[in-house]
């Protein structure tokens, strides 16, 4: 077992850390029995979670943290012949089934598996310590699910920097996350569109109570009927949204309360501490210091990009963005975005449904906004009409009563 | 067929020899029409079951739409 103490100072030791409602500090979290490394820590709650990271940042060992549901019974056998011994949430420990070294310091993510399976990148602790400059003190929210790198982002950024506490929401809490906040001040907050949509439909007064300094979005693509309810409600507020992912890092940040970012950040010149954003085709193309191991270079992340003026759309993934209307190109991830600009929708998703003559046609599933009364289907292909080309508009409208959300907040849009 | 036209703001002529290209119905409508069936019956159609065919009529239209349904 290797005990060295690793070179990025555990700064934050002594932040708050509130869990399951109780106000503890990383130093006080939990004590874990000695892990094995490498060690595959399945977890059922985020405290343990935190622990495992804890552990895994004062030992200097080899781990991969997820929620128990997100590891199913192939993938542990996988990571045993990978050599990870598998820890499961009442600690029982199945061995690996190959025996090899450590890397010291390693952490693996497992992708959030939006393409297939998941599949698991190397970072280390550094690597994933994108945040080093000091900030001002505040109480975030973490509502992620354990191991994905949206949350390996705030607790690393809580454990390496001073005066940055965090308030664990456990999925059973995600309905009521906004009381939660308020009780504890929380003062920051980061998720997915999906998460922040879900909290105004379901109780904006509750939202607007939270003492929020800091918002961010991150894990989806963010549209601008998003950015502008949240800076609604929250006029003082800065409102930040990041494109972050296991492969590339934390690789765009953009403070202006607008979608997308300005077509000037393309093809920079290089500079050892920015990410090179470039297109190749309408791909999203990224050459990232914080990225994985072996994700050396120029990174193809088959996210779709459309400019707008002279900013630069993600629309969504490469192979399900696009849909073709019998020859004319339509992206469903602009069509999400005029569908979201009006004031009776509160989410929607767009996607292709297979059609006679035309090949396929966009159709799509939209969550009304309860408090401005109801629309109809009528209504929205009326308002698409205005602003889209005919084959863009969506013909079939399904209703649905809540929006929908996996584990990892996202809600594959 | 009547409700396509009438969300496109146009009237469903009573004649099953209408032209389609003279009254607007156009390939998309066509389209939406064989989704709005599918919705109604509940089940994924063949649209390849019919085979290919000219439809040019209101009642070209109404017959794929019958073959549809029973294939």
């Amino acid at each position: 077992m290797n005990t060295r103490r690793r070179t990025t100072a555990l700064i934050g030791d002594d932040n708050t850390v509130v869990v399951a409602g109780k106000r503890l500090t990383w130093r006080t979290l939990r004590k874990l029995p000695q892990l094995p490394s490498p060690a595959a820590v399945l977890v059922d709650n985020g405290a343990d979670a935190l622990a495992a990271l804890r552990h895994h940042a004062v030992h200097g060992t080899e781990l991969l943290v997820a929620t128990e549901s997100r590891v199913d019974e192939r993938m542990r056998e996988e990571l045993g012949e990978s050599g990870f011994a598998v820890v499961l949430p009442d600690g029982a420990i199945t061995l690996p089934r190959l025996k090899r070294v450590e890397e010291s310091g390693r952490a693996w993510l497992l992708t959030s598996g939006s393409t297939g399976r998941p599949k698991r990148i190397g970072h280390t602790l550094e690597s994933l310590t994108t945040v080093t400059a000091d900030q001002p003190p505040r109480t975030w929210l973490l509502p992620y699910s354990p191991g994905t790198y949206a949350w390996w982002q705030v607790v690393t950024l809580s454990l390496t920097q001073a005066d940055q506490g965090l308030v664990v929401i456990e999925p059973s809490e995600l309905e009521e996350w906004p009381k939660i906040a308020t009780e504890h001040g929380v003062t920051a907050a980061s998720g997915t569109p999906t998460f922040w949509r879900q909290a105004i439909y379901r109780d904006a007064d509750a939202l607007a109570d939270v003492p929020l300094e800091q918002i961010t979005l991150g894990g989806e693509p963010v549209d601008q009927a998003i950015l502008d309810q949240l800076r609604e409600i929250f006029p003082t507020t800065r409102i930040s949204w990041i494109y972050a992912s296991s492969e590339v890092g934390a690789s765009i940040v953009v403070h202006d309360g607008k979608a997308g970012f300005p077509k000037a950040w393309l093809d920079r010149d290089p500079h050892p501490e920015r990410p090179v954003l470039s297109v190749d085709g309408d791909e999203l193309v990224i050459r990232s210091p914080h990225h994985g191991a072996g994700q050396i270079g120029a990174v193809h992340t088959g996210d779709r990009i459309e400019y707008d003026g002279d900013r630069v759309l993600i629309t969504g993934r490469l192979d399900t963005d696009e849909i073709n209307v019998g020859g004319s190109k339509v992206s469903a991830g602009v069509v999400r975005n005029v569908l979201m600009g009006h004031p009776g929708v509160s989410w929607a998703r767009v996607f292709a449904r297979k059609a006679p003559l035309v090949g396929r046609m966009v159709a799509a599933e939209v969550v009304p906004n309860r408090s401005l009364g109801p629309i109809t289907d009528a209504d929205l292909v009326q308002w698409c009409s205005t602003r889209l080309p005919d084959y863009g508009v969506p013909r079939r409208i399904k209703f649905l009563d809540q929006i929908p959300q996996k584990e990892t907040l996202k809600s594959d849009v | 067929m009547g409700e396509v036209m009438t969300a496109q703001g146009r009237a469903l002529p009573a004649e099953d020899t209408a032209d389609l290209r003279e009254i607007g119905f156009r390939s998309l409508d066509f389209s939406e029409l064989a989704l709005r069936v599918e919705d109604e019956l509940g089940d994924e159609l063949n649209f390849d079951a019919p085979g290919l065919r000219r439809i040019a009529t209101v009642g070209d239209v109404l017959d794929f739409i019958e073959q549809l349904q029973s294939a």
